[in-house]
């Protein structure tokens, strides 16, 4: 990462958008580069470097879908979709193909910042080996593989932990179903959707203060689940 | 083949004929048992009136010659058995030729008016399958909704009417899919659909002829037919029948104001695809540009300059919430145009109630600052097998009524429930509540209750949407309320399934 200011690069096509998106991220202390197309985002991800990019689907020239796989060809980059089609399955798509979340048009500057930051984190903790996410009370230590809740240690079984790590390794980014079930279970039951649905249900009833009003572990209907925003640990609000 | 058919028919009805007979001298014969076991036992001369027994049964079942040949037997029997001299064919006595020439006539006489009865029943029932059939015909043209429809019923009505293959073909624009039709006949359509010509048969290159003619020779309105008249022999007879029963259901369909009903449906479909690909069109161009409002209202408020100044700061607010209820209505506006045009495929899933109300007070949060949540959800509800989107989406619509109708600072309960059969999501409020009058036309579309239309702004279309939202889900939509201003208590029903049928553990080895 850049040592004094993350360089973040806005793709999308409608002026407008670009304006606000510059105006809110520089305010975040971000530098902000622009690109129209996905031609040009492709070339500004080499030349550049940016520590983040914030990708629209709706592109003259390629499809958003395709900037993305061609992207994540070579870059490990965070990135962020911007998507106006509320279609889950279009979104899961996306996720699979590397995005590491998705901000749905209109969207507040807050949400965007929230997902952007939590994806960044992840580039960091890869990089510098930290052990240790935290999700309000909540603390997972990967490298000791122990997990406290207010300081007191919580046992899980070895299912619910691994579960709980890969969360824990996109804290504050969305996980899909069909990734959580690949890594837990295998890729046999990338549909068995219920397997999350009991674990996390009995996840909850460990970790959570109410398991019916989940702070820690939330679920995003039809995608999958997200690990509360690490630092924050309180919903995002505009 | 075709020629072959009358000689075939000529052959079956002399074989009729053939057991006919055979039956009416079986009756005879056993007629005759019974004389001879009255003269044997009971010593009687003066029966022969027994023949007419199987002379009058002949007549009304079999039909004459059975009964003129059971007539003739039936004289001599009572001839051998009841005249001098007795046992003796002989016929010649006065008495006896009486006899023979009243037996001819109820044979006659029976067998003529069995005969005239039978083809009165036939003709009636006849009629009477004709009217039902128009009856039908007339009510389906009434419940027609699209011209395609009219056309299908048509088809099938001139199908049961000249009993052959029948292919309608609708004016092009009809939304009648093109029918599969050997090529001449194609043709031939073709050329009455420019108009060079009403009428005209062809051959369709497998030995079959067909009549192909407009099916009102007056107007082009009904479309065109092409009626398979089968192989060359047999044409000229069916053709004329065929065209006696098209003139027939030409003069129906005028009667009945088809015309004027296939009109009205081509006109509804046009408007309402003109309807919704407008609604599509403009939406996504609203999208853009509020996406551009709601996110530089959220990036001004967090501007040093207004972030400090709180009149500014709440009038930012009011830029963002009043972006997101446009773009709230946008989206009731797609979806109201998805539901009708049934395009709703819920994408179902094993997912847990909880999570569901859940994300939609999430979503509604900013919405619900000003009132009091009170939550009471169960932590062990049983998992249902929905799409959770929809259903959300169903849930974020009443909770949107409740922040609407009932006032700030009042409390709007949210529970997750199971009774029964069903995982029921409700939302309570201290609103408005609901009158008898309205809870009728509650969920209709466009529906506002009059008496809070006025104060609250709203398009109508939530409870619909919602009600068709949790339809598509296997449930149903419940509201309650005490009523008028005692608020009301809206429910999504949803069935889960039994224990047995509830999601098998996930292994955890």
């Amino acid at each position: 990462m850049n040592e004094s200011s993350p360089i973040v690069l806005v793709v999308d096509d409608e002026v407008q958008i670009r304006r606000f998106l510059r105006a809110g991220l520089e305010l975040d202390g971000f530098v902000v580069q622009d690109a129209e197309t996905g031609n040009d985002a492709l070339k500004s991800v080499t030349l550049k470097q940016p520590d983040l990019v914030i990708l629209d689907l709706g592109l003259p020239d390629m499809d958003g879908g395709d900037v993305l796989e061609r992207l994540r060809s070579w870059s490990t980059v965070p990135l962020i979709v911007l998507s106006v089609r509320s279609n889950e399955a279009e979104k899961v798509r996306l996720l699979e193909s590397g995005a590491d979340d998705y901000v749905v048009k209109p969207f507040g500057m807050a949400e965007l910042l929230a997902r952007a930051h939590a994806a960044m984190r992840r580039q960091v903790r890869a990089s510098t080996g930290e052990p240790i996410v935290k999700a309000g009370p909540l603390a997972i230590d990967l490298a000791a593989r122990i997990v406290t809740l207010n300081g007191a240690r919580v046992i899980l079984t070895p299912k619910e932990y691994k579960l709980l790590q890969i969360l824990a390794q996109h804290a504050g980014n969305v996980v899909t179903h069909q990734y959580l079930l690949k890594e837990v279970w295998g890729s046999p039951h990338v549909h068995d959707t219920h397997y999350l649905r009991i674990f996390v249900r009995k996840l909850r009833q460990k970790i959570e203060q109410d398991p019916t009003q989940p702070t820690i572990l939330l679920t995003e209907l039809g995608i999958g689940y997200r690990l509360a925003n690490p630092e924050a640990g309180q919903p995002v609000v505009n | 083949m075709t020629y072959l058919w009358p000689s075939h028919v000529r052959a079956e009805r002399v074989w009729r004929e053939l057991r006919d007979i055979g039956l009416a001298l079986l009756m005879v014969a056993m007629t005759t048992v019974v004389a001879w076991a009255l003269i044997r036992y009971f010593d009687l001369r003066r029966g022969s009136f027994i023949y007419l027994v199987p002379v009058l049964l002949a007549g009304w079942h079999l039909g004459r010659l059975p009964a003129m040949v059971a007539a003739v037997t039936g004289v001599l029997w009572s001839g051998y058995f009841f005249y001098a001299p007795f046992y003796n064919y002989f016929v010649a006595r006065p008495a006896e030729i009486l006899n023979f020439a009243l037996f001819m006539a109820v044979a006659l006489v029976t067998s003529h008016l069995a005969n005239s009865m039978k083809r009165q029943t036939e003709l009636a029932r006849k009629r009477e399958n004709q009217m039902s059939g128009l009856y039908a015909f007339s009510r389906r043209l009434a419940a027609a909704p699209t011209a395609a429809d009219i056309y299908r019923a048509i088809e099938e009505h001139l199908a049961t009417l000249v009993q052959r293959k029948v292919v309608l073909f609708g004016p092009g624009d009809s939304g009648v899919e093109v029918p599969d039709v050997p090529e001449p006949v194609r043709t031939a359509v073709a050329s009455i659909q420019r108009g060079s010509t009403v009428s005209t048969t062809v051959e369709d290159g497998n030995g079959d002829i067909w009549l192909v003619r407009r099916v009102s020779q007056r107007t082009p309105d009904f479309g065109e037919i092409a009626i398979d008249l089968g192989s060359v022999g047999a044409v000229s007879d069916i053709r004329t029948r065929v065209e006696e029963a098209l003139s027939d259901a030409a003069a129906t369909l005028e009667r009945l104001d088809v015309a004027h009903a296939l009109n009205e449906a081509k006109m509804r479909s046009e408007t309402e695809l003109l309807r919704e690909a407008l609604i599509g069109s403009v939406s996504h161009e609203l999208r853009t540009p509020l996406s551009a409002i709601l996110g530089a209202a959220t990036v001004l408020r967090r501007s040093p300059a207004i972030e400090q100044n709180e009149r500014l700061r709440s009038l930012t607010g009011v830029v963002r919430d009043e972006a997101e209820r446009l773009n709230n209505d946008i989206q009731n506006l797609l979806d109201a145009t998805r539901i009708s045009r049934h395009q709703i495929k819920p994408q179902l899933e094993w997912i847990e109630p909880v999570d569901i109300v859940n994300s939609a007070l999430e979503r509604r949060r900013r919405r619900l600052a000003d009132h009091n949540v009170a939550l009471d959800m169960d932590s062990n509800l049983p998992f249902i097998y929905v799409d959770p989107v929809l259903v959300q989406q169903a849930f974020v619509q009443i909770v949107d009524n409740a922040a609407k109708y009932s006032p700030g600072g009042s409390t709007i309960k949210v529970s997750a429930k199971r009774n029964g059969h069903n995982v029921v999501l409700s939302v309570g409020d201290h609103g408005g509540g609901i009158t008898v009058e309205e809870q009728a036309q509650l969920g209709e579309r466009f529906f506002r209750g009059p008496r809070l239309a006025a104060s609250t702004s709203g398009s109508g279309l939530g409870l619909w949407i919602a009600k068709a939202f949790v339809g598509a889900n296997g449930g149903r939509i419940h509201a309650a309320s005490p009523g008028a201003n005692q608020g009301s208590t809206v429910s999504i029903l949803l069935p889960f399934a039994p224990e047995g049928n509830q999601p098998e553990t996930a292994p955890d080895e």
